[in-house]
């Protein structure tokens, strides 16, 4: 009793972004022992996140006030709903990759120093992600995602080749872009109502034309940095050319820092706003995206660059909730957003890992070359099967209840013809998908290829589990992200005849 | 808005100046210095358009932009190291074939 | 008049500053952008000084002019290519010294001038009014230092990872490296460089001194060890072998921990983040600051040196002998 007391007490929030710090720090300072500091770390990360959904659950969302400074003044953290998802989240799919880069990155391979630099970078990007959930606080919030956007260009980097480099110096640039647009908004927001505060700042906030400025410029930043179509181009040579472990981090959860940034100003600071135009624009690319996105991905004779336009359209999706949030179907769509990160991060990070699996077991990741895939091949093809089911969004992964939300919201808003893009989506998902398995189970002409260790097979199929049953355990993390949520309404919403 | 606001306005430039310079520039250590340009644009707004005449300026968008110039510096090394990479591996790459390429 | 001539000063900075940074941009000749950059840095610390923000326009001639120009002047080494430096093999270094100097022996004697000229913090705009207001409740005079290691510290704690992150980043991306020119500096450099050192660290020590009650601060004053420390391995010095691992390491990544452990042991007392037993006593701030600035001078150093030290315990960075002994 006592115990469960004391761990309730606990800011579990918190120390989810001082452990990932400490633990890049150490590794950092004792190269020799990064795995098992790494791992431990993860493990710790993992049993913190799951205290924390806890606690949400057991007490509603927690704030606290960083060194007792209240808001103008000090920086104020907050676990609602959408942060402690997204804390769970990336700490089941962080641990997932850690076991898999156990075996990804050996320790005593030939190349010792990829491990000796993972570790840490990829700690430094957890810690990011994690103090970008939970921070109510402008500024703050442009300091996270700076670490994010550094630890990540030094990771896709470590592949070691031109192109990888190459990609994560674009990367670099355009992030950094991105973020100095933002923090052009975040300057003129503090220079016209003194606060940098997200709550203060939603009550204070009126309609003038340098808050729209500051509003647009703060969208434009966060738009490079999440990638929305037209300004992808940077995502598919990054995500298709870092190492695997590095391309499931990327695709799965650092993509999303930008975009969560992105609702909360969206739903909370500027919510009073008019910004029906900017909704359909968003909207508008946001279908774009997945359309474009799609089909760049049929196209593709590499696996992973396959996998990284599929990862374009689908934040396609993530975009389609501006304008679908009505008064009636704000609720709806926040759960839809929502769950469709949580089963995306999970499906794509499971593809990523599959395919560098491939890629170590073939020598190559040519979809073309991978006919008479029918022997060590074969299983990784069924993972990938099954991590494909919540991209397509077939049931019941949690990929087709996020969609089949959002279906219900634009019906109930009267914009049908989103309908459509959705559904599109969805085929040439499925056509893609049905490519590359194509090619694998064609002719089965058994190659000798080298094992690949035992954690580069199963945890991406722990991963693929979760993306499938989600849409059957859905109605948990829907009560855990409309906790704290600056939304009203049901979650689903009836149709209007 | 205040009479300062020049350097505001000199900020706006200066952030347009390096945004376009970032995009059409080839050479990689131009965009380096855009990229850092158009950094010292926004801190000069944030700044000029904090500071009233006659009074001393805020302290904390003085933090802030001291963070912010801390962090720009982070970029620029990491931009640096990684351009400097590139160069040795494409020189490594075609060293014999293309002495001359556009990173300069 | 003054008013008249003040705006006179105003206009014609902010003019400056985008011409130059327009000529810079445009130039196609990459020393000239360089050389026009770090002029361009020394504006800025003016107009900083001109906005009435000292600790800006201090970080801002130490880190915006000093140490981006080291780092792109040795960037301009490794990036010329092929032909350019066999035409010009020798000169780029020399010419690289020749900027490098006169900026760093400018640098400590503006900063003096800098401090002295500073006014003191005295009104309301924005959150001054509350930051004057909880100044006796916290360890330090210093305005800009109460909101850096108090009120916003958490900012400057992820600030101070990112520093840490920039170094693991350069680290992880390159091999082995020797930095700087090929050839020996001439004597009359070397001896100017003997002077100029000490009169950095002096500066930087009283920066750091200053910081608890005026401009200046753990920043600054790193930034310009930092400087100190380029110099050091400019007229040849290195770091010996035995140092170059776990002291390294651990002097790079100290700071940083010592204000994570800070930041874990106030949470676990109290709860919260960062809230300094007995409302942040001017020792713990200052031991926090101490260890920031030392950290904040290595780490500054070293991203701008480039490679990381290799694994056999040699000097570092290693010394340029000639092209072919190179690690790759």
């Amino acid at each position: 009793m006592i115990l469960a007391d004391f761990l309730l007490a606990q800011p579990w929030f918190v120390w989810l972004i001082l452990l990932p710090l400490g633990g890049a720090a150490s590794t950092f300072v004792l190269p020799r022992r990064v795995a098992p500091i790494g791992f431990c770390c993860a493990l710790l990360i993992l049993a913190g996140a799951v205290f924390s959904v806890c606690q949400l659950a057991a007490t509603g969302s927690l704030t606290q006030a960083a060194g007792h400074w209240s808001a103008p003044l000090g920086i104020v953290l907050r676990a609602d709903g959408l942060a402690v998802v997204m804390l769970a989240t990336t700490a089941g799919v962080g641990f997932i990759i850690s076991c898999y880069a156990l075996g990804y990155f050996p320790a005593r391979g030939h190349e010792p120093s990829r491990a000796r630099y993972f570790w840490p970078l990829w700690l430094f990007v957890w810690a990011g992600c994690n103090a970008l959930y939970v921070s109510a606080d402008l500024f703050n919030l442009y300091v996270t995602l700076e670490i994010v956007t550094l630890a990540a260009v030094a990771l896709t980097a470590l592949e070691g080749g031109a192109p990888a480099v190459g990609a994560a110096l674009r990367y670099l640039l355009t992030s950094l872009v991105g973020s100095l647009t933002y923090l052009a908004g975040v300057a003129l927001l503090y220079a016209g109502w003194g606060t940098v505060d997200l709550s203060l700042l939603s009550q204070v906030l009126t309609e003038d034309p340098l808050s729209r400025t500051a509003m647009a410029l703060m969208i434009c930043g966060l738009l490079l940095k999440s990638a929305l179509f037209p300004l992808h181009f940077w995502l598919p040579p990054a995500h298709g050319k870092a190492p695997a472990p590095v391309s499931a981090i990327l695709s799965a959860l650092v993509v999303k820092t930008a975009y969560v940034v992105l609702l909360r100003l969206w739903f909370e600071v500027f919510a009073s706003f008019d910004r029906a135009m900017t909704a359909h624009l968003l909207g508008a690319l946001g279908s774009a995206a997945i359309i474009w996105g799609s089909l760049m991905a049929l196209r593709q004779e590499r696996l992973k660059l396959l996998i990284a336009y599929s990862t374009v359209a689908q934040i396609g999706y993530l975009f389609l909730v501006f304008p679908l949030a009505g008064a009636e179907t704000a609720a709806t769509v926040w759960t839809a957003v929502i769950l469709f990160m949580v089963a995306h991060a999970c499906g794509k990070a499971a593809m990523f890992l599959v395919a560098g699996t491939i890629q170590q077991t073939a020598g190559h990741d040519r979809i073309s070359q991978m006919a008479g895939a029918g022997g060590p091949i074969g299983v990784l093809a069924v993972v990938f099967a099954l991590a494909s089911v919540t991209i397509i969004g077939l049931p019941p992964s949690g990929g087709f209840f996020a969609k089949w939300l959002l279906l219900n919201a634009a019906l109930a808003t009267g914009q049908w013809w989103y309908c459509p893009v959705i559904l599109t989506g969805s085929l040439l998902a499925a056509a893609y998908v049905t490519r590359v398995l194509s090619w694998a189970f064609l002719d089965v002409r058994r190659n000798v290829c080298p094992v690949s260790s035992r954690v580069m097979k199963w945890p991406p199929l722990a991963l693929c589990l979760v993306a499938l049953l989600l849409g059957l355990a859905a109605y948990g993390p829907v009560r855990v992200a409309l906790t704290g949520a600056p939304v009203t309404g049901h979650v689903l919403v009836e149709q209007r005849p | 808005m205040n009479d300062l606001s020049v350097y505001a306005a000199a900020g706006i430039l200066l952030f347009f100046i390096g945004l376009y310079a970032l995009f059409f520039r080839r050479q990689l250590l131009s965009k380096i210095l855009a990229a850092n340009v158009m950094g010292s644009g926004v801190f000069l707004i944030f700044i000029g358009l904090v500071k009233q005449p006659g009074q001393s300026t805020d302290p904390v968008p003085q933090a802030m932009v001291l963070t912010g110039i801390i962090v720009t510096l982070c970029f620029t090394a990491a931009a640096i190291a990684l351009a400097i990479r590139l160069k040795e591996l494409n020189e490594e790459h075609h060293s014999a074939t293309r002495p001359e390429d556009d990173f300069g | 008049m003054t008013l008249l001539f003040g705006h006179l000063i105003d206009l014609l900075l902010a003019v400056s500053l985008t011409v130059l940074a327009w000529r810079l941009l445009a130039t196609s000749d990459l020393f000239k952008a360089t050389v026009l950059f770090i002029a361009f840095g020394l504006l800025m610390a003016l107009a900083w000084v001109r906005l009435d923000a000292p600790d800006l326009a201090l970080a801002e001639a130490v880190i915006g002019a000093g140490i981006t120009g080291v780092l792109l002047l040795t960037a301009l080494r490794h990036l010329d290519s092929g032909a350019r430096v066999a035409r010009m093999s020798g000169r780029s270094g020399r010419r690289s010294l020749r900027v490098l100097l006169p900026a760093l022996g400018i640098m400590p004697a503006l900063l003096v001038l800098l401090c002295l000229s500073s006014p003191h913090i005295r009104s309301t705009a924005g959150l001054t009014a509350s930051v004057i207001e909880r100044l006796d409740q916290i360890g330090t005079d210093h305005p800009v230092t109460a909101v850096l290691l108090d009120f916003r510290a958490y900012d400057t704690l992820l600030e101070t990872a990112v520093l840490l992150l920039a170094v693991v980043a350069v680290w992880s991306l390159h091999p082995v490296r020797p930095i700087f020119s090929p050839e020996p500096i001439s004597p009359a450099q070397r001896g100017l460089l003997r002077l100029l050192l000490p009169v950095l660290i002096m500066t930087s020590l009283y920066l750091f001194w200053r910081g608890s009650h005026a401009p200046g601060g753990a920043f600054q004053a790193g930034a310009l060890l930092a400087a100190g420390l380029l110099l050091l391995l400019l007229s040849e010095q290195r770091l010996p072998g035995r140092w170059s691992g776990m002291f390294l390491r651990l002097l790079l990544a100290g700071g940083f921990m010592i204000f994570l452990l800070v930041a874990a042991g106030a949470l676990v007392g109290t709860g919260t983040l960062l809230d300094y037993p007995g409302g942040g006593a001017s020792w713990l701030l200052l031991s926090i600051e101490a260890a920031l600035s030392l950290s904040i001078a290595a780490l500054l150093a070293t991203a701008v040196i480039g490679g990381r030290p290799s694994d056999r315990s040699t000097e570092f960075p290693p010394r340029r002998k000639d092209p072919a002994g190179e690690e790759g």
